[in-house]
C-alpha cells in the first residue's frame, strides 16, 4: 500500500528545505517533508459520528488507528469524489500526533532554497488563520507552502 | 517478624546498587574530579549500607560503612583518588557481591569479615587524617553500662515461670553438658521498628543457641505486643558472652543482660497449677523454634537457593509485549474470519485455529497478570494519613481497610492513589461530624471510615464509606444556586441523585470554612475526571445523618475486552460485553411513549429506548415495521435499550485509541481493528444515558 516511503533524514543543501508538492483542484501546495511519515492510496475510511465535517473518519495503517481529514474541506474548497490519483498523506505533527490528509494528487518532491521563497503579507484584519508560510517558485510554477501545524490546529 | 519477604527486593536492589557502583567507580577512575560521579557513588553506597543494616547483614553493613567513609572524604576533597584506592574499592565490590551471592544461596551473608579490605580502606582514611576509630571506643563503654544494669536486678528473665516440660529440657541439656542461660534484651526507647530489632536479636541468638522460652511469645514480639524489653532462656554449647555479644551487635539495642539459669526443683510443683493457662501459650513458640532449628541445619548442605529469582522489568517493555499480544489477537481474528469466508472445510485446520485461539487468550491473560499489582502499595499509606488528619482536624476517627490484595493493572494502580486520597480526606473533613455532634446523635465518639476493594466480574470496585453526616441535598442545591452552577428553576426539577452529582462539578465545594485539608473546590471534579480517564466511573450513595459511600468502578483490563459486535446502518460497532444485560427481540408496537421519549415495558420494568441510528446520525437499514433488536445495557442500577440493526456475534477485541485529535465524541470510547482489517468503533454504553 505504501507508494512512497519517505526517509526523514533527507539531506538538505544549506538552508534549503524539501517539500512534497500536492494538488488540490488547480492549486499546488507544498508540505515540509520532515512531517511526512507515509503516503498511501485511498482506502476505506471508517466514519466517526459527531465530529467536524472535514474529519472523514479513521483508517487502519498497519495496525494503528489514524484520523483522516479532507484537506479540500479544510481549505474551504468543495468536496470531490476520490479519483485514482487521490492519496492520503500521513503526517507526524509535533502537537497533534499522526494525522492523515486526503489530497487530490501527490506530484513530486522539490528542494527550495530561501531565495526561491516569497514571504506572504497578510491583512491584519483577516480572520482566516495563516495557513500559508510563503510562496515557493519552482520552474515557472507557484507552490503555496503550508504550515501543517496551523492547518491541523484550527478546528 | 519475618524479613524474608523483603529478601527478594533486597537482593534485586543490592545488585542494582552494586552494578551502579561498578560503573560509577570506573567513571571515577577516568574523571577523579567529577563531583556528580562521586555523589552518585556516595548515594549508592549509602543506600546499600542502610539496606544491609535493616536486613541484619552486619558484615556487609560494616564493609559498606567503611567504603562510605572513604567516599565521603573524596567528596569533601580531603582525599585524592589514587589507582591503588580504585583497586581496593573494586575488591570491596567483589566482596560485597560475594555477600549478596551467599545471601541468595542461603539467606546468610557468610562468615568472611574481609578484615584486610577494611584495614586497607581505613589506611586511606588515616592518610587523610580522618579518625575512624570512634565507634570502637563506644563499644566498651556500652558494655560497662550493661554490667551495671545487670547489677541493678534488671534480669527480668528470672521472673519467667517455667513448665515441667521446659524444666525437663533444661535438665537433660545439663546432663548432656550443655549450658542454659537466661537473658533480657532492652531496646532503645527511640527505636522505630521494635519488632524488627527484636527479631534480629532473636535470629542472632537462634544461630548460636536453641531458644526454649521466649517472653513475651515470639508471636507477640512479631506483632510488637511488648514494651521495650523481652527475655529469652536458651540452651547452647557456646559461652554466654558470645550470645550476649551477638545480641548487642544488633543496632538500636540499649542493653542485654544475662546469666546462667539455676533450676530449683521445689519451685516446680508449687507453681505448676497456677500458671497452666499461661504456659500453653508459651509452649507453642518454644516448640516451633525447636523444630525450626534442625530443619534449617538440614537445608544448608543442600545448597538450594532460598529465594526465587525475580526480574524487575521496565513497564515500557511490558507495554511493548502487550502491544504484540494485541497484534497477535488481531492476526488470529483475521485468520478466523478468513477461514469462515473462504469455506475451508478441513477439520484439522479448524482445530488448529481453535487451538491458536486458546493459546492467544491464555497468552493475553498471562501478560495481563504480569502487569497486575495489588492495590496494597497505594492504600498502605492511608492509615497513617488518617491518623495525621485525625490530629489536624481534632476529630477522632478510625480507618478500616479490606481487600488490599485486590489486583489491578499497574498503570491504574499508579493513578488511583490521588483520587482515593481525595475521597478519604473528603470523608474525614466533610463527612464525619465533630465529637459533640456525634454524641448528640448517639453515634460512637470515634468516626469510622471504610476502604473496601473487591473484584466484581470484569470490574474492580473500591468503596470509600463513612458513618458521618452524609450529603445534605438541600444544602448542596442552595450552594449550587448561589454559585450559579444551576438556576433555582433547574434546582426544583432535579432529582436528589442529580443534585448529589453536582458535587463533581468543577469549582464546587460546600464546606463552610476552607481548611487546608479540603474545601478548595478542587478534588471531586478531579477525582471524577481521573477515574473516567481510566475508563472507570464513580458514584455516590448517601443518607443524611447516616453517612455516605463513594463507589469507584474500574475495568480489570484496559487493552483487550470481550465485545458484542453489532451493525447500525451498515456500519460495525462494538459494545463491551461487561455492560450488556440481555438482548431482546421487540415488536415495533411494544414501544410506548412516556414524556415524549420512547420506552418499553420489559417483564415489568420500564426501560428507555435509544435508537443508535439517531445517535450515530446514520440511516437504519431496517424497515419501521420490522422487529427490532434491542441490546439492554446497564449502568450502575439504570437500564437502557439500544436499538441496533443486526447482531454479528461476540469477539475478543483490542482497544485502540482514536488519538487525541478526535476526542470530541463522548460515546465512542475507542476503535478496534477487525479480522478483515476494517475498523469498528467501540460504543461506550455508559456515556449514552
Amino acid at each position: 500500500m505504501d507508494e512512497l516511503r519517505v526517509n526523514n533524514e533527507v539531506k538538505t543543501e544549506g538552508d534549503s528545505i524539501q517539500y512534497i508538492v500536492i494538488k488540490l483542484g488547480a492549486e499546488q501546495y507544498g508540505i515540509d517533508i520532515k512531517y511526512v511519515d507515509n503516503i498511501v492510496r485511498m482506502q476505506h475510511i471508517t466514519r466517526v459520528p459527531k465530529v467536524a465535517g472535514y474529519l472523514k473518519g479513521v483508517i487502519n495503517l498497519r495496525g494503528e488507528v489514524i484520523p483522516v481529514m479532507n484537506l479540500r474541506l479544510k481549505m474551504g474548497l468543495p468536496e470531490q469524489e476520490a479519483t485514482k490519483a487521490s492519496r492520503i498523506i500521513i503526517l507526524k505533527l509535533e502537537q497533534h500526533g499522526i494525522i492523515g490528509f486526503i489530497v487530490d494528487e501527490v506530484r513530486e518532491v522539490v528542494t527550495l532554497s530561501p531565495d526561491q521563497i516569497d514571504k506572504v503579507t497578510y491583512d491584519a484584519n483577516e480572520e482566516k488563520p495563516n495557513f500559508v508560510l510563503g510562496i515557493g517558485k519552482y520552474e515557472n510554477e507557484l507552490i503555496s507552502l503550508l504550515d501543517m501545524n496551523v492547518v491541523a490546529a484550527e478546528r | 517478624m519475618d524479613v524474608s519477604q523483603y529478601l527478594e527486593i533486597f537482593l534485586d536492589e543490592a545488585k542494582e546498587h552494586l552494578e551502579n557502583l561498578n560503573t560509577q567507580i570506573l567513571k571515577l577512575e577516568q574523571e577523579p574530579e567529577d563531583t556528580d560521579t562521586i555523589n552518585e557513588i556516595f548515594r549508592a553506597a549509602h543506600s546499600l549500607k542502610g539496606m544491609a543494616g535493616t536486613m541484619g547483614y552486619k558484615r556487609m553493613q560494616t564493609l559498606t560503612h567503611d567504603m562510605e567513609n572513604v567516599f565521603s572524604e573524596i567528596r569533601n576533597g580531603t582525599l585524592k583518588v589514587s589507582a591503588n584506592m580504585i583497586d581496593t574499592l573494586f575488591q570491596c565490590l567483589d566482596a560485597l557481591e560475594e555477600y549478596t551471592n551467599n545471601i541468595q544461596e542461603s539467606a546468610d551473608e557468610g562468615t568472611n569479615d574481609n578484615q584486610p579490605l577494611i584495614e586497607m580502606l581505613n589506611s586511606f582514611l588515616k592518610g587523610s587524617n580522618a579518625p575512624a576509630k570512634e565507634e570502637k571506643k563506644e563499644a566498651p563503654a556500652a558494655a560497662e553500662a550493661e554490667k551495671k544494669a545487670a547489677a541493678d536486678g534488671e534480669e527480668k528473665w528470672k521472673e519467667i515461670v517455667l513448665t515441667d516440660d521446659q524444666k525437663h529440657v533444661f535438665r537433660t541439656a545439663k546432663e548432656q553438658g550443655k549450658n542454659t542461660y537466661g537473658m533480657t534484651v532492652y531496646i532503645q526507647e527511640n527505636c522505630l521498628l521494635k519488632a524488627a530489632r527484636a527479631f534480629l536479636v532473636y535470629k542472632a541468638v537462634e544461630e548460636r543457641a536453641e531458644i526454649i522460652v521466649c517472653n513475651p511469645s515470639a508471636q507477640d514480639i512479631e506483632d510488637e505486643k511488648f514494651d521495650l524489653d523481652f527475655s529469652l532462656i536458651v540452651v547452647t554449647d557456646t559461652s554466654l558472652d558470645e550470645i550476649l555479644h551477638a545480641a548487642r551487635n544488633v543496632s538500636e539495642i540499649d542493653k542485654v543482660v544475662g546469666s546462667e539459669l539455676e533450676l530449683k526443683d521445689d519451685e516446680a510443683s508449687g507453681e505448676e497449677t497456677a500458671v497452666s493457662t499461661e504456659t500453653a501459650a508459651e509452649r507453642k513458640p518454644a516448640q516451633k523454634t525447636a523444630s525450626a532449628v534442625p530443619a534449617k541445619n538440614d537445608k544448608k548442605p543442600a545448597g538450594k537457593p532460598v529465594v526465587n529469582r525475580t526480574v524487575r522489568v521496565d513497564i515500557e517493555k511490558l507495554d511493548v509485549l502487550m502491544n504484540l499480544v494485541s497484534e497477535l489477537i488481531i492476526a488470529k481474528n483475521s485468520l478466523v474470519s478468513a477461514s469462515s469466508v473462504e469455506g475451508v472445510n478441513s477439520t484439522t485446520f479448524n482445530e488448529q485455529i481453535e487451538y491458536l485461539e486458546s493459546v492467544t487468550t491464555n497468552l493475553h491473560e498471562s501478560v495481563m497478570k504480569v502487569r497486575m499489582v495489588p492495590i496494597e502499595s497505594v492504600v498502605s499509606k492511608f492509615p497513617r494519613m488518617i491518623r495525621d488528619l485525625s490530629k489536624k482536624l481534632d476529630k477522632k476517627m478510625e480507618l478500616y481497610m479490606s481487600g488490599e490484595e485486590t489486583e489491578l493493572d499497574r498503570t491504574v494502580v499508579d493513578e488511583i492513589g490521588d483520587p482515593l486520597m481525595h475521597l478519604l480526606r473528603n470523608s474525614a473533613d466533610h463527612g464525619l461530624e465533630s465529637a459533640e455532634v456525634r454524641a448528640q446523635r448517639g453515634k460512637p465518639e470515634v468516626g469510622s471510615i471504610f476502604l473496601d476493594a473487591y473484584q466484581d466480574g470484569n470490574n474492580v470496585v473500591i468503596e470509600v464509606r463513612d458513618d458521618g453526616n452524609g450529603i445534605d441535598v438541600e444544602n448542596v442545591k442552595k450552594t449550587a444556586i448561589e454559585r450559579g452552577v444551576i438556576t433555582p428553576e433547574q434546582g426544583d426539577n432535579m432529582s436528589e441523585k442529580d443534585i448529589i452529582n453536582l458535587l463533581f462539578h468543577a469549582g464546587f465545594s460546600t464546606s463552610k470554612k476552607i481548611t487546608d485539608v479540603s474545601g478548595r473546590g478542587v478534588g471531586l471534579d478531579v477525582v471524577k475526571s481521573k477515574i473516567e480517564s481510566l475508563s472507570g466511573e464513580v458514584e455516590v450513595k448517601s443518607k443524611l445523618g447516616e453517612g455516605s459511600t463513594w463507589i469507584i468502578r474500574l475495568p480489570l483490563t484496559l487493552a483487550i475486552i470481550q465485545a458484542l459486535m453489532v451493525t447500525v446502518g451498515g456500519e460495525k460497532y462494538a459494545i463491551s460485553l461487561g455492560s450488556i444485560q440481555t438482548i431482546e427481540d421487540i415488536k415495533p408496537e411494544e414501544i410506548k411513549l412516556v414524556q415524549n421519549s420512547e420506552v418499553i415495558n420489559l417483564r415489568g420494568t420500564v426501560i428507555p429506548i435509544i435508537r443508535l441510528s439517531n445517535v450515530l446520525e446514520i440511516e437504519s437499514l431496517k424497515k419501521p415495521d420490522e422487529n427490532m433488536v434491542v441490546v439492554i445495557v446497564k449502568k450502575g442500577e439504570k437500564l437502557a435499550g439500544l436499538v441496533v440493526d443486526e447482531l454479528m456475534g461476540q469477539q475478543e477485541i483490542v482497544i485502540k485509541s482514536l488519538g487525541k485529535y478526535i476526542n470530541k465524541c463522548k460515546f465512542i470510547s475507542g476503535a478496534t481493528i477487525l479480522g478483515d482489517g476494517e475498523i469498528a468503533l467501540i460504543l461506550d454504553a455508559n456515556a449514552l444515558f
